[in-house]
């Protein structure tokens, strides 16, 4: 089967790469071997928060400073920006309204009450532009009874020191209690899917109106809008106050919901995704690939001009580990890690894991190498690529973007 | 050496190499519309823990599982959730006497043979208001469904009389596991195989011996018969593949599943050795067409906007590229992939009274994407998909074999292949 290009894996990155290459007129397959870890994500892209525990206030700036085998000081500082209005841009067409500017960082609310530097954030979700201006100062915290996606003492904790006047008010509806006959699924998304009529809408705006009506803000748990933002709107209709979401656990609604905008728009580009399949090896000839195996299409290979890495990192098996060695599974590349096992991980959960910053070693082209040689169709994007820390740095969703738009670019314009 | 441990480490259906993440809850289509059923992850891989224990932590509600196997697609860890759930199933109901409803509809062969002697009076008494209503009471086979119509020849009687013949002068040739649906109720999709092969130069045989596949003798708890059927199954296509080394194709993306994994993993069906050889027509056709090995000419005039449905289990198969990928090649068809949804009916699942409302609430986020395409016809590889697709939408549903042998130019296909001069 030949299409011009063949990416191996289906989130975030992966997504976004097929969407560039085919609006301009590419056939491109996108093999994904599960759902991503984009449903993990709450609802907000970052291009980078800290360097060194040093939170960024303006990270296209900061990302001059970074050290060349960061994956943005390879695609090249000078690109980013255009990069990041085109990744926005991406989004806004694939129906992800997000708010937020690449020059300027504002914050986001972890699902335990953090603030954190964030790019772009949906428009439904809360988000502080500054920490000495918050958007109210009463606000009424929802906490839906028997839920399992929020720890609601600790998110009061934290909005409180970021210095909101917190109400935290319990609230069920028929449509809520009726799943709590398997309390272990009492889900955001199991939630969300039991939200969708206006009438189940209406009960949750009747208690939200008896129970908060002394709050300047609501804050209701990101339950809503699996499908699109119509749900949310809907809900603030009927809501007599400004109602904001509140990104929960994963698997996360918001993350659902982008995903899944994103598949549908590369499969209206005509787009081929094959959900639940898996690149398992491919035919090496000198420094180009020429076919990839995958575990369903079994004796017949896939073939293209270019290949896309988006497999993600450990938690997605894009790279795996043993007792020996950290590796990456499909063609054993060249990888960026330590040799010696001790290296790996540090003893404090929170500490600066070293493995955080493994991944696929790449030369300044994003080209993956093998035996320290460059294979010149093969590019890497996004998680699994080395040399930098969504956890630590605040960057993975904006080098899972940018790195994807930087490679379709390069595809685009032929280069090697 | 490094892995072996890792790697010995992994049971059967690999459980517990489940992380948690609940994603397989996200997907499941019964969950979304009954909080009677606890979803995928709790069902399979946590229920499982306890079973193993006693399997008195047996939950009778697993029996709303659709087996649609949209869980094992998203999972992120290649935890086979599905299975697990059938095997909880099959060891929980070792013993039970099916239903006579559920005996009924998953005895499509017999069903089939004695409706079709019958046809004209079947479908019509089927089709009646009073058969319906007791069918309804007694047998709990909801009044909503019309079943599909039976044909009045038999489609294996149909290729004796007119086909058969002329198949053995054909360059090449291949065997065709048409299935029950083709058999009984749908000749003209066979028809319409055997027309599009010849016309590329391939002769069309049946197996020594086909039975039904046995898909719904599993989803209604009759194991035994359905080893038996999967027994004469694995012997018909072992000879096809090995003594007379042909491809086994089909038109039925669930037949294919079900003899090419469900086989082995549910009724210890051993189809390794030939499971490379069973395919659907789609997948076989397009590497002929990709390899430049065959030639497909399509009629000037042919134009119709479809939408392509990926059934559950077409998913579950990983082969809706080939089905896209052959009606992309018509040039008159405007095609619509639609996003990947259940349609509700799984099998006979669906046609239960107790099932029939949560089948069709399950349906509706699909039946409001056909809407909303506003094409002619939609496609798809499955046939109780078609069933459940025509009920609910109106719309006519076809497989795309059908439609690649509507469209094709029959003639300049034969000269393009130096059938013809």
């Amino acid at each position: 089967m030949r299409t011009d290009t063949i990416i191996m894996g289906g989130g975030l990155s992966g997504l976004a790469c097929g969407i560039a290459l085919a609006k301009r007129g590419q056939r491109v397959t996108i093999v994904a071997s599960g759902q991503s870890t984009l449903l993990f994500n709450g609802g907000s892209m970052e291009l980078l928060g800290n360097i060194d525990g040093q939170v960024i206030t303006s990270p296209l700036d900061a990302i001059s400073t970074l050290p060349h085998d960061h994956p943005y000081s390879k695609i090249g500082t000078s690109r980013i920006s255009s990069l990041a209005s085109e990744a926005q841009g991406l989004l806004a067409d694939a129906g992800i309204s997000m708010e937020g500017t690449a020059t300027t960082n504002h914050w986001r609310i972890t699902p335990m009450g953090v603030a954190k530097p964030a790019w772009l954030t949906l428009s439904e979700n809360i988000r502080i532009d500054e920490l000495d201006k918050l958007p109210a100062k009463r606000v009424a915290l929802m906490c839906i009874r028997g839920f399992f996606d929020q720890p609601n003492g600790m998110l009061a904790h934290g909005l409180r020191q970021l210095g909101f006047d917190v109400q935290m008010v319990e609230f069920t509806t028929d449509d809520i209690t009726a799943l709590r006959r398997s309390p272990s699924e009492m889900r955001a998304a199991s939630i969300a899917k039991h939200l969708m009529s206006n009438n189940a809408l209406q009960r949750v705006a009747d208690q939200i109106n008896k129970l908060a009506a002394d709050a300047d803000m609501v804050l209701l748990p990101s339950v809503l809008g699996l499908t699109d933002e119509s749900h949310f709107k809907a809900l603030q209709d009927m809501v007599h106050k400004p109602l904001r979401l509140i990104a929960t656990l994963s698997p996360a609604v918001a993350g659902s919901r982008m995903q899944s905008a994103l598949r549908h728009y590369f499969q209206m580009l005509g787009g081929n995704y094959l959900m639940g399949d898996t690149v398992v090896g491919g035919n090496l000839e000198g420094d180009k690939l020429l076919t990839v195996t995958t575990a369903k299409l079994g004796d017949m290979p896939l073939r293209a001009n270019n290949f896309v890495l988006a497999t993600g990192s450990f938690v997605s098996r894009g790279l795996m580990a043993n007792y020996e060695r950290v590796y990456e599974p499909i063609f054993d590349l060249d990888v960026d890690a330590d040799g010696d096992r001790e290296q790996w991980t540090r003893f404090g959960i929170m500490d600066p894991q070293a493995y955080s910053r493994y991944g696929v070693a790449t030369d300044s082209g994003l080209h993956c190498l093998k035996h320290g040689k460059p294979i010149g169709n093969l590019y890497a994007i996004g998680s699994v690529l080395s040399g930098h820390d969504a956890i630590k740095m605040g960057d993975g969703t904006g080098v899972s973007l940018l790195t994807a738009l930087a490679v379709a670019q390069d595809i685009l314009s032929g280069n090697k | 050496m490094a892995d072996k441990m890792q790697l010995c480490n992994i049971s059967e259906n690999n459980f517990e190499q489940c992380t948690k993440c609940t994603i397989c809850t996200t997907v499941c289509p019964v969950a979304a519309v009954s909080t009677d059923y606890p979803g995928p992850k709790q069902a399979g891989p946590d229920g499982e823990r306890y079973r193993l224990k006693d399997n008195a932590y047996y939950d009778k509600v697993l029996k709303l599982c659709l087996n649609c196997k949209r869980c094992e697609v998203v999972c992120p860890s290649g935890v086979h959730i599905a299975d697990i759930i059938q095997h909880a199933r099959m060891s929980a109901t070792k013993g039970h006497r099916a239903s006579l409803r559920d005996t009924m509809l998953a005895n499509t062969d017999l069903l089939g043979t004695m409706a079709n002697l019958v046809a004209p009076v079947a479908n019509a008494a089927l089709g009646l208001k009073p058969t319906k209503l007791v069918m309804d009471s007694i047998m709990s086979i909801d009044k909503h469904r019309t079943f599909p119509a039976y044909s009045r020849i038999k489609f294996e009687t149909w290729f004796k009389r007119h086909a058969a013949s002329t198949q053995d002068a054909m360059p090449h040739h291949v065997s065709y596991f048409h299935g029950c649906y083709v058999n009984y109720n749908f000749p003209k999709l066979g028809q319409d195989f055997v027309k599009l092969m010849n016309a590329v130069g391939y002769g069309v045989h049946l197996l020594d011996k086909e039975q039904c596949c046995g898909v719904a003798l599993i989803a209604n708890g009759l194991y035994k018969q359905a080893t038996r059927q999967a027994r004469t199954n694995a012997a018909s296509i072992g000879k096809a593949v090995k003594v007379d080394h042909r491809t086994v194709l089909t038109t039925s993306s669930t037949c294919t599943l079900n003899l090419r994994d469900e086989y082995p993993a549910l009724l210890n069906v051993d189809t390794s050795d030939v499971r490379d050889s069973i395919m659907l027509a789609t997948r076989f056709i397009y590497n002929l067409v990709d390899e430049g090995k065959i030639n497909l000419v399509f009629k000037q005039d042919y134009k119709r906007r479809i939408a392509y449905h990926t059934a559950c289990h077409m998913q579950r198969l990983g082969w809706q590229l080939y089905s896209i990928e052959m009606l992309r090649m018509i040039p008159g068809i405007d095609l619509q992939v639609l996003d990947q949804e259940c349609c509700g009916i799984s099998g006979t699942y669906g046609f239960k009274k107790e099932n029939y409302e949560r089948s069709q609430t399950i349906g509706s986020i699909l039946f409001n994407h056909i809407a909303q395409a506003q094409v002619e016809a939609v496609a798809t590889d499955c046939e109780t998909c078609k069933w459940q697709i025509e009920m609910s939408t109106g719309l006519a549903v076809e497989n795309p074999v059908s439609i690649l042998a509507d469209a094709l130019d029959v003639e300049a296909t034969r000269k393009a292949n130096n059938l013809i001069s």
